[in-house]
Formats: structure tokens, sequence, C-alpha cells
């Protein structure tokens, strides 16, 4: 077993690039379990939407019951007054809607005379149609008040308004059935497994084949007295060996992360997809292997592969956000199937004929594209020899 | 002497095949995938009409004033009026956000807790909600009924006026270009490592051959920053045409600070190369691994991976940020693309240009009058 034991130290050489990709992934892969995940509910909850209230007025009851208002509908978030921190909060979304009440509003309010409150939006955006509603619907009721029952004062308004808006209607909550709240995340884990699965293996594969296609190398090899046919079985077992220990270690953070979660159907389904994936990775790998002619272009093609696949594919941005262009671009990959089989597989609550069907035809897929690049590659492999 | 290196200079930096892929293409690459990852991503925030069905029934019959209500409000919903299985069968494909059933009272049904199901909740709220006021007032004041009050309290009044926050879109994704401008810019810093590489006699032999030439060090190693500066500026103007033509990323109009933004972040990336290169005196593997780890984690924190990121460093640390040459880049592109004044963008180019003096006087020390007894 020589060659076998010379592909784990070409390996073991060049762990300091693989190791890095281990530690990102390792990192992200805490930050992702860390990540809060509010439980499911079964009962319809209001989205809230974060605010900033900024009072321009004087303190009075009218202002004070809508803010309490707000509060009650929407997120009040704390934003110092300041031009550039109120657009930084805008820009990176950490409120979404800044309203601003005037100076005199309470007495023009009061009075009945048109008054105009300053938002400040995300253009077009649906927070801020929904706070639309919620504003002006409050001040419209004040209105109604005011001017039929003139002479109100301000705290049996304010009781008033409070009655008539704690009225609500019924909503009923059809759910479809409880999701483990490990699904999500587990996804999330196993889409981003795709990334790092690539990078290592085209680095590992690559580092060896580099060292092995070596013109001298090989002819010395070449005329060594094992049989070529031993020497091809010792490589290929050093690959899968490789690719299988990859996904090894690239898998146990889920063991720890969500325990039992992975012993269930979604949790093996998750399972048998990576390693799908990491066989056709591996054939991937291989013919990189035998086309890269230094180490400044591996880890160059390492990075842009691993990278542009990822991000086309929905990696690292869900599929359901990417341009429909794009995911044409990237079904011609098989990081692709393999995030899509992964959405369906955790989206799914119980699994049935219709959706098992579609995560299968995936993983057959994504097989596919291995099979097709093992063939592509020997065939290549066997002209150069000629060559040679 | 000048000239002649500095044209030698360029032509081993253009030559140098890895050299160019990383600062050059890889920048541009990264960029189209950006680009196409998150195309719509700010889109993904923008309003579509609610889809939701009315079950048709007695009760809804007998209440004109909902289909009236509801009909009214085109500009928020999609109403299609169904039977009760219809609806549910509609619900289930996803084809609608919710759909009202009236038996007696209001009733919403939906399968998930979504901002677009919480806008048809605060529809019919806000129908319960005007009824309950409706009666409130007429048992106070019978007579409000004849003076049109229920034609006042359908007339609703707008009390909001749009401001905008600034004269450009608060668009998150830009920053992700911006701080990937940061990163070519302080990969850059390969040209910078190179160069100290080139001229000092331990780490290179040419660097051994140029020391011994009869010609003052410092104006070879000035033209060869220079020579780095150059290529570095002509590939971040080639970038910076690549995001506005191609990819159609909005950098604002104020050309000439981009410009000066373009100068001062070379400057700081080649600068940041040279210092690094002199600092560290083992192999260049330890060199490019050092700088390249630390552009990613300055960049992380400029927002590259994350717009939070820069977000989270800008109000919990402020001082991070001053201190992080790539975030003051992003920072700059930031400001001109967004604030009304210039101050912050000053504040950034200053706090670079103090970095170019920083990074530049380290390496001027540590690379003059150096003696070998052997090499």
């Amino acid at each position: 077993m020589q060659v076998y034991k010379a592909f784990f130290k070409v390996i073991q050489k060049n762990r300091g690039q693989i190791l890095i990709y281990l530690v990102v992934f390792m990192v992200l892969a805490l930050l992702l379990s860390s990540t809060y995940n509010p439980p499911q509910d079964t009962d319809f909850t209001k989205v809230k939407v974060n605010i900033a209230f900024i009072n321009n007025d004087g303190d009075s009851q009218l202002v004070d019951g809508l803010k309490i208002y707000l509060g009650e509908n929407a997120n009040l978030v704390d934003v110092p007054d300041d031009t550039q921190k109120l657009q930084d909060a805008l820009f990176f979304r950490q409120v979404e809607y800044i309203l601003r009440v005037p100076a005199g509003f309470t007495e023009a309010m009061l009075s009945g005379q048109d008054v105009q409150l300053e938002k400040t939006t995300v253009p077009d955006s649906t927070s801020n149609i929904y706070m639309d509603l919620l504003i002006n619907k409050y001040l419209n009721t004040v209105k109604t008040y005011t001017t039929y029952l003139p002479g109100l004062n301000q705290t049996d308004l304010n009781q008033y308004l409070k009655t008539d808006l704690a009225k609500q209607s019924e909503v009923t909550m059809i759910s479809n059935g409880t999701h483990s709240a490990y699904a999500e995340k587990s996804g999330y884990y196993f889409n981003f497994l795709s990334y790092s699965t690539f990078a290592i293996l085209i680095l590992g594969v690559c580092s060896v084949m580099l060292v092995f296609n070596d013109t001298d190398l090989k002819r010395r090899n070449l005329c060594s007295p094992i049989r070529s046919t031993n020497m091809n079985f010792q490589m290929i077992l050093g690959n899968v060996s490789f690719a299988v220990l990859t996904w090894l270690v690239l898998i146990s953070a889920s063991f720890v992360m969500y325990g039992s979660f992975m012993f269930t159907a979604t949790g093996l389904l998750l399972l048998l997809n990576s390693f799908v994936f990491t066989l056709a990775a591996l054939s991937i790998s291989y013919l990189i292997g035998n086309l890269v002619k230094s180490r400044g272009a591996m880890s160059a093609v390492a990075n842009v592969f691993a990278l542009g696949t990822s991000f086309i594919s929905g990696v690292f941005v869900p599929q359901a956000l990417l341009g429909a262009n794009v995911l044409t671009i990237a079904s011609f990959t098989p990081t692709y199937w393999y995030v899509k089989a992964n959405n369906e597989i955790t989206a799914a609550v119980n699994f049935n004929a219709d959706n098992l069907q579609s995560i299968f035809t995936s993983m057959i897929l994504v097989l596919a594209f291995g099979v097709a690049v093992l063939g592509v590659t020997l065939v290549l492999i066997k002209q150069r020899r000629v060559e040679a | 002497m000048f000239l002649f290196n500095y044209r030698y200079r360029l032509k081993c930096i253009f030559k140098d095949k890895q050299l160019m892929f990383w600062t050059f293409l890889f920048p541009i690459l990264l960029a189209t995938l950006f680009n196409l990852a998150f195309s719509n991503l700010s889109s993904a925030d923008n309003f579509l009409k609610v889809n939701v069905a009315v079950v048709q029934n007695q009760e809804l019959d007998q209440n004109p004033s909902f289909i009236q209500a509801i009909d009214g409000a085109d500009d928020l919903f999609i109403v299609k009026y169904t039977t009760q299985a219809d609806a549910d069968a509609l619900l289930k494909d996803n084809q609608i956000d919710g759909y009202i059933v009236f038996d007696s009272d209001l009733n919403l049904v939906v399968n998930q807790s979504g901002l677009n199901q919480t806008i048809i909740r605060e529809f019919l709220d806000d129908f319960v909600q005007s009824s309950a006021t409706i009666v409130t007032v007429i048992s106070q004041n019978p007579a409000a009924l004849n003076n049109g009050m229920l034609t006042g309290i359908s007339s609703r009044t707008e009390y909001l006026t749009a401001v905008s926050a600034s004269h450009s879109n608060p668009d998150p994704i830009v920053n992700y270009f911006y701080a990937l401008i940061a990163m070519t810019c302080l990969y850059g810093g390969f040209l910078g490592v190179k160069e100290v590489v080139a001229i000092q006699a331990d780490l290179s032999a040419v660097g051994a051959r140029i020391n011994l030439a009869p010609t003052n060090k410092l104006t070879v190693f000035i033209s060869s920053m220079l020579a780095a500066t150059t290529i570095q500026l002509l590939e971040l103007l080639i970038l910076l045409t690549f995001l506005t033509g191609v990819l159609g990323i909005s950098f604002g109009d104020q050309l000439g600070y981009i410009a000066l933004t373009c100068m001062v972040g070379s400057l700081t990336g080649v600068t940041f190369g040279a210092c690094l290169g002199s600092i560290i005196k083992k192999g260049e593997g330890l060199k490019i691994g050092i700088l390249i780890g630390s552009t990613m984690t300055m960049s992380f924190l400029a927002g590259m991976m994350s717009a939070d990121m820069k977000y989270i460093v800008m109000t919990k640390a402020p001082i991070l940020g001053y201190l992080n040459p790539a975030n003051l880049i992003t920072d700059s592109f930031y400001a001109l693309y967004y604030y009304n004044t210039h101050t912050q963008f000053f504040t950034d180019i200053l706090l670079l240009c103090g970095f170019i003096i920083a990074f530049s006087s380290i390496t001027y020390f540590v690379l003059r009058r150096q003696k070998y007894a052997s090499l």
C-alpha cells in the first residue's frame, strides 16, 4: 500500500490550507447554532416593524397615547435624533420607518387643523405601507372624536382610543404540522457544508495529483514493480477515503449541535444527501486535479470554483431570493441540486411519495454529475498517457 | 535610474500571473458573484399587493359596507370572492396570503405569521375598530349621525408626508460592493510585499543585486512603490468602471471625490503590504498568509460578508471602525453615496492618510541602512 500511504503523506504536507477551510466552517457552524430562532408558533403573531419615534412636540397625552399604541404594534428602537445616526439606522435596516411628530402637533390636532407628520422610510417597502395604515388609522380616529365630540379632554380621548383600538378580529391559523426548530438551522448548516466540501476536496485532491502527475515522477512510477491496476486501485482508494474522511469531519459538528435530530428521517436524508454530494465533488476535484498545472493555480481554482458555485446555487443567499437566470445557470452545477434537495428535506413536515420523489431525483442528478465528470476525466487520463 | 526601475517593475508585476489574478481578476469575479446573488435581495422588501380571498356567504351579503371597504382598498389587496373550499385550496397552495370569513364576526384564516398576514389583520381590525368608534360617538352625541359622520369616517385624511433620508436610496447592498473595493485596495498589499522582497538583499537575489548598484536605495524603492501604486490604481479604476458600467452599482455622482478615495485607498493598500513585508522577517508564505488573514478580518468588520457587521461596529465600537483601514475606505464610499455633508468623508480620508504615513515611515525605518555580514 505504498501509493495509498504516499497519498496521505502529501495531504499531511498540505494540511495548512485545508485546515483554514475547516476552521472557517466550524466557526460558522458555531455561529449558526448560537443565533436565536424563535419557536414556531401555532398561534398567529403580528409582525412588528422596527421604527424610530421622534417627538418634536411638547409632552402631551395625545403624543404619549400614539407612542404607546405604536409600541404595542411595532418595535420602538431608540435612535438618537441626529441626521447621520438616523440615516445609518435606516440604511442598515435597524429601523425601517422613522416617524417625526412636528412641533405644535397636539394643538393642531385637537383644534382640528391640518397637520402632517414626517415619515422617513425605505421607499416602496411593505413595512412602509403597514406603518402608514397603523398611524393614519390612529390619527383618523382622533379626528373623528375631536370633530364629533368637541370639548373632549385628552384623558377621555385617550381612554376612548384605547378601548376602540383594543378591538380585534379573530385569526385562525391553519398549521401545516409542527416543525422541528432544528430543521431550518440544520438546512443552513448542510447548505454551507457544500462550500467547505468543495474547497477542501479540490485542495486535497489537487495537491496529491500535482505530485503524482509530475512527468518525471510519473515515469519513475510507471516502471516500478507494481502493476498499474494495483496502483490505480490504491489511488482510487486514497481519493475515496480522503473524501469520506472529509465528509465525516464536516458532518461531525451536526451531531454535536443537533443531537438526536440527526437520526430522524430529516436528519438521515440530509446526511445521505451530503454524502452523495461529497462523491460528486470528489469526482469534480479529480478532474480539476488532472487539469491544474501549478500550486498557485490550484488555490485560485479552488476559490473560484467553491465560491462561484456556492454563490449562484443558493448556499449563501437562499435560492428563493436568486433570479431565474442565475438559477438556470446554477442548475448546471451539482451544488444547485444538492441545495435544492436540502431545502426540500428541511421544508417537508412529513415525507410522502411526492416530495421524496423530488428529493431523490435531485440526489440522482448530483450522482449523475459525478459519474459524467468521472467519465470525462478517465478519457482525459487515457489520452494523456498515450501522449506521454 | 528612477524611470528605468519604474518601467521594469511595471513589467515584473504585469507578468506575475498569480499576482494579477488575486489583485485584479478575483475582485472582479467576486463582484460578479455578489451581483448575481444580491440582485433580488433589495427588491424582496418591495410591497406587492396582498392576495386575499373573501368567502361568499349570507353574512357577507348582509354587510355591504365591508364589501365596499375591501373593494375600496384596491391599493392594498387583490381580492378574490370564492367558496370556502376554494379558499382553503388557494391557501394551501400559497396562492393567497389568507382568506376572510364573515360569520357573525370577522374571521381571518392564515397559515403563517408574516407581514402580509399582519396587513390583512390590520385592515380587519381597522374595520372593527371604526365601528366601535362610531358606536361610542353616537352614544355620546346622537346628533353626529345627522352631521355626516358616516361619510366623514370613510373619507380618511392622510397625515403622513414622506421625507427622504438622503438624496440616495438606502440600499444596504451597495455596502457589500464598497467593502469589496476596500478588500481590493488592501490586496494591493501583495504588490507592496513583492516590492519589498525585490529590494531586500536577504529576501531575493534581485534585492542583493540592487543593493550593490551605486544608486540611492530610497530612490529605487520610491520608484518601485510608485510602479506598484500605478498598477493598483489602474486595477481599481477598471474594477470601478466594471461595477458602475456593467453591474450598475451606484456610487453617487461626485467623481472627483471618488477618484480621490481610489488614490488614497491604493496607497493605503500598497504601503500596508510594504509595511507587513518589512516587519515580518520570515518567509514569503507567512507574509502573504498574514496579509490575506488581516485583509479578510478587516473586510469582514467593514461589512463584506454581512452589512450588519458595519453597523454593529459603527454603533457599538466606533473606535474599531476608525482603526480599520478597510472600514475607512468602505465608509468613504458610503459617506459619498449617502450622507448630505462631507465631514465624515474627510475624516475618513484624513485617517487613511495617517495610516499611509504610518505604514511608510515604519517601512522606511526598517529598510534603511541594513548591512549584512553574509547572504
